[in-house]
């Protein structure tokens, strides 16, 4: 019985992880683009204007909830839960440190690509359920953006899979750092296995592994629909997109689901490409960085380092480059990313029979 | 082993009553939505089984792929024809339905059959398998031996579906071209 409360316990506290960090995420990209564009930013509520999402959230609660006449109405009230839900599920399997994983599934890997995509059903439904011209059409070009950008990001990830040989998020931490039972080489050259930190992440591992972990951030920005990739909420064309009609809690929900997607697809990330759990400093000689800085609590402090560093590049990123039309968008991930990632897969399998 | 019961009568119940709904309900685009929850019992159910990779797979080509596929034909082809759809008359008794009535029947008919002769408690492969320990446990990875399997034992017949797929993507791209460029 105490397996079950464990695992009530686990999601209850990811939820709220989820929550606290969405609204600590949309206070820090207030504070950042204000600094980006050369502004102040929230500065009233609270000291530096830090208990200002605090308040948003408490006025968006006490909104009144309105359903548009003409609307769907249950696919209108359940879209929102079904976009926050599937993100939601995807932390599931990702670990966070050494044996604190809160699922360990031997597929994980494949079961985080598998639920993200549940998203766009999501976003179609509350496209649909509006019953709005402005909402179908941010649906639709979320919906084509996701799916085509799943591409790319799918053989970035098969790159690195072939590679580490396991869909186990938790295996594929574990051969990124000192802990690791095989043998790690940077660059394929050097043996540092022994040595872990920085040098042993899978980024270092192979060349092409740095330009697959590039396709991998542009596709999982896509698939967050973040700017530049932005066009299914496109202000000035669409409104505000697929979520144009929701007030209230609902908003709210659509507004958890895309913060927590940028935590997630980082933290992905991470655990893919950037060491997950393990520290960035080697083992210098007699003095033992590595070995002293693994651990349970060094592991999550590491993930949560990593994984708001890269939320951080990713909003750098939307309040500087301008949005992509459409064309450009579709131009990109099947004439850019799809070949490159396309030939990352295949150095990839040469790489394993003949380097490692 | 109580949970897994319950759990196996959950999903079944929740995939038959969502398969139902998808069946009778005259509005196509909730009929859609509605298959979603049927197809994501149906994984349930191929976890209990321990076939956790055909369960997210599932997941990934029905719900990832063609359901959004079936979303945006209906959202490309509008709402008139849609609400046209919706006014059909439609009695339960009718000539028309004669076709789909007698597959419906026949169906079951070999359904019930295969239910009546399988005799899966005391099924001779499977208690050859236990006696022979040929069986996956709860901790074994799957992946592996699909993965060996597709590049030896069935080559073939993965290759002539990757072919089919190419045939089938090629002409897509033909048939979505505009005419002027067309050679």
């Amino acid at each position: 019985m105490n397996s079950y409360v464990l695992n009530i316990v686990v999601a209850v506290g990811l939820f709220a992880f989820a929550a606290a960090f969405a609204l600590f995420g949309v206070y820090a990209e207030r504070k950042l683009s204000a600094f980006i564009q050369d502004r102040l930013g929230p500065t009233e509520t609270g000291k530096f204007g830090s208990l200002q999402t605090l308040a948003d959230i408490l006025k968006m609660l006490q909104k009144e909830l309105i359903t548009p006449a003409a609307a769907d109405k249950i696919l209108f009230a359940l879209a929102p839960m079904i976009i926050f839900i599937s993100v939601y599920l995807g932390f599931a399997a990702l670990p966070w440190a050494p044996e604190v994983v809160p699922s360990k599934i031997n597929i994980g890997l494949y079961y985080v690509f598998a639920i993200v995509s549940i998203e766009t059903l999501g976003i179609l439904m509350a496209g649909w359920g509006s019953n709005n011209k402005y909402s179908i059409l941010g649906a639709m070009r979320s919906a084509a953006q996701i799916i085509s950008y799943e591409i790319p990001a799918g053989f970035a990830i098969i790159a690195v899979v072939m590679i580490s040989q396991t869909l186990d998020l938790q295996q594929i931490s574990l051969q990124q750092g000192v802990l690791s039972a095989e043998k790690v080489k940077f660059l394929g050259l050097w043996d540092v296995t022994h040595t872990g930190g920085l040098l042993s992440w899978n980024v270092f591992k192979a060349p092409h592994l740095i330009i697959a972990f590039v396709i991998y951030f542009i596709a999982s920005l896509a698939e967050s629909n973040r700017a530049p990739f932005d066009i299914p909420e496109a202000e000035s064309e669409l409104v505000a997109g697929f979520h144009t009609e929701y007030t209230g809690v609902r908003f709210a929900l659509v507004f958890l689901a895309e913060y927590s997607m940028m935590f997630m697809v980082s933290m992905v990330a991470v655990v893919l490409f950037l060491g997950a759990w393990n520290t960035p400093l080697p083992n210098i000689g007699t003095v033992k960085l590595a070995d002293w800085t693994t651990g349970i609590f060094w592991g999550i402090l590491w993930t949560l380092i990593k994984s708001l560093a890269l939320v951080g590049v990713q909003m750098w990123i939307r309040w500087t480059l301008p949005r992509l039309r459409v064309d450009q968008l579709m131009n990109l991930c099947w004439k850019v990313l799809t070949p490159l990632g396309f030939l990352c897969m295949i150095i990839s399998g040469l790489w394993r029979l003949w380097v490692m | 082993m109580i949970l897994i019961t319950v759990m196996f009568y959950l999903m079944a119940a929740i995939a038959l009553g969502s398969a139902l709904y998808v069946a009778a309900s005259k509005n196509l685009v909730r009929s859609v939505f509605m298959f979603f929850v049927t197809l994501f019992a149906l994984a349930g159910l191929y976890v209990l089984c321990l076939a956790d990779f055909v369960a997210i797979t599932q997941v990934v080509v029905y719900v990832g792929g063609i359901l959004v596929l079936i979303l945006f034909a209906f959202m490309l082809s509008g709402r008139e024809l849609l609400s046209g759809l919706q006014q059909q008359t439609n009695r339960l008794i009718a000539i028309n339905k004669l076709p789909a009535l007698m597959l419906a029947v026949l169906f079951f008919i070999v359904l019930v059959n295969i239910f009546l002769k399988a005799n899966i408690d005391n099924a001779s492969w499977i208690s050859q398998s236990i006696a022979q320990k040929n069986v996956i446990t709860v901790t074994d990875v799957t992946v592996n031996g699909i993965g060996v399997n597709l590049m030896t034992n069935y080559l073939l017949p993965f290759e002539a579906i990757s072919i089919l797929l190419l045939m089938a993507l090629v002409g897509a791209a033909h048939l979505s071209r505009k005419e002027g460029e067309a050679a």
